[in-house]
């Protein structure tokens, strides 16, 4: 690899990108916060990944496929209080993970840091950041006709297969962003350009192809701000994305009421 | 099945926490015949109507002429408010296309929505900002788009201003027998079961009565269907 400068910069247009083009579902479907929890997951299982010598991909991989499932399970249980159960068992997780986690590698696992891969591994990221980009507005009507009315979409022969597609998109897109964000960044960066898009779009579609972009602009700004003030790039996305959607609030247009 | 008829329902039983909300529930529905199911709160109407549409596990028999195109409005529909879904994205939900709509079917939109005395301008707003009465009719209408062969409504009045209920009955009439769909109808309303229905299936959890509204609404079925006095007599002010 040339350097791991312009693979950071690549990875954060298209990690943006694909974060930006799932975050308008889970944002409709209010799980926005539980979104955010499962990112905790995937530091257990870098922690052991790192122990058995693996790459900590792999073992993000596989923790945050289980807690999307485990989500998808909890959800089909009325009875059960999915929002209570997710929230402890994944900051459990996020504990559990911080003890066996070795000390050299807790805040790169945190917060993020300028990836270095290989060639292949990079291009294997980029390639699955654009595809899953891609997947999200190819299947934009079934997941949204699951949003609006999961009576009518049933009706309509489109069933609870396609929450269980959401939830894993939203899994792997989470872990292609978490060496560069972090783990306790990254479920932020799928919610913060769907919630700033949310604010100045008039349309579903304007704000799914609103939402994708300004995903790739706010990792790339992020980034920037990062390598030219030498700081972390995971709180730098987050904060630069904050800080748009902070302006977006002033300048978003009036509805009807 | 005989070739007319689109639905057949045999021993129809449901449960929700070991108690029956239906029991034995048995009907035929021909071909673009209009069912009211009337019944006291309580008596499993939307239950039906969500157990016949596959929506909830239940025992017994529900059988639909193969290949019938169903659709759908419910009691309730609720989308967040500021959720920034357009009228026309909503009806999209049904296109081959969301994101490159054939011009057919941008088309069809306009017609149903006419249909239901909508102006084309509401398209181009949020699903928020319409009104009950609109929402109502644009939910109509979206179940209309692509004709479906069966429409099931579910109190479909309910939160309307009385001025659109006849409205609202009089045009579910005439796509009833322009188009011949079959039409499944919740209703409280006695005198819309009159005028609008040819059948009427009288539920509280097992069937009461079913038949033609004149033969079977005695005052001898509705005091065992609502008991004493538990339904409005002004109800039964029949117009012609």
């Amino acid at each position: 690899m040339q350097s791991s400068y312009h693979a950071s910069f690549w990875i954060a247009a298209l990690v943006g990108l694909a974060s930006g083009s799932v975050g308008p579902f889970i944002l409709l479907r209010k799980m926005a916060l539980v979104g955010d929890a499962l990112s905790h997951v995937a530091l257990p299982g870098i922690a052991l990944a790192l122990l058995y010598g693996a790459d900590p991909f792999y073992g993000v991989i596989v923790f945050l496929t289980v807690a999307a499932l485990l989500i998808f399970w909890l959800e089909g249980k009325s009875r059960l209080p999915t929002d209570a159960i997710v929230g402890l068992l994944f900051t459990a997780s996020l504990a559990v993970g911080i003890l066996i986690i070795p000390n050299a590698d807790v805040i790169e696992s945190l917060f993020g840091a300028f990836p270095v891969l290989s060639l292949p591994f990079l291009l294997v990221i980029l390639f699955m950041a654009a595809a899953l980009s891609l997947l999200c507005f190819v299947l934009a009507k079934p997941l949204l006709f699951r949003i609006v009315s999961p009576d009518l979409a049933k009706v309509h022969g489109l069933g609870r297969n396609y929450d269980l597609a959401l939830l894993l998109i939203f899994a792997m897109i989470v872990a292609l962003g978490i060496k560069l964000v972090g783990t306790l960044l990254m479920g932020a960066l799928t919610i913060i350009p769907a919630a700033v898009a949310k604010n100045v779009s008039g349309s579903m579609r304007g704000y799914i192809a609103g939402s994708a972009l300004l995903g790739g602009a706010i990792s790339l700004g992020g980034m920037w701000i990062a390598d030219t003030h030498r700081l972390l790039p995971g709180p730098s996305i987050i904060l630069f994305g904050v800080g748009l959607f902070l302006l977006s609030l002033v300048v978003r247009p009036k509805r009807a009421a | 099945m005989v070739e007319s008829t689109i639905l057949t329902v045999e021993g129809l039983s449901v449960t929700f926490d070991a108690v029956q909300v239906l029991r034995d529930v048995c009907f035929t529905v021909s071909q673009g015949e209009a069912l009211a199911v009337i019944g006291p709160n309580g008596a499993g109407k939307s239950v039906l109507l969500r157990a016949l549409l596959g929506l909830l596990p239940h025992e017994g028999s529900i059988r639909w002429r193969q290949g019938a195109r169903i659709d759908y409005v419910p009691q309730r529909f609720t989308i967040e408010r500021r959720a920034p879904i357009t009228a026309m994205e909503f009806c999209l939900l049904k296109s081959p296309g969301f994101w490159r709509p054939p011009a057919s079917f941008i088309g069809q939109v306009h017609d149903e929505i006419a249909l239901m005395g909508l102006e084309k301008s509401i398209l181009k707003k949020n699903l928020g900002e319409l009104s009950g009465g609109q929402t109502q009719r644009l939910l109509i209408a979206w179940a209309l788009l692509q004709q479906p062969d069966v429409l099931l409504l579910d109190e479909p009045t309910a939160g309307v201003d009385a001025g659109f209920e006849d409205t609202i009955y009089s045009l579910i009439r005439r796509v009833q027998t322009e188009r011949g769909t079959t039409v499944l109808l919740v209703s409280h309303d006695l005198s819309v079961v009159y005028r609008y229905a040819q059948n009427v299936l009288c539920l509280n959890t097992s069937v009461v009565c079913q038949g033609p509204p004149l033969e079977v609404l005695t005052p001898k079925e509705l005091t065992a269907l609502y008991g004493d006095g538990g339904y409005y007599r002004h109800d039964l002010k029949v117009r012609h």
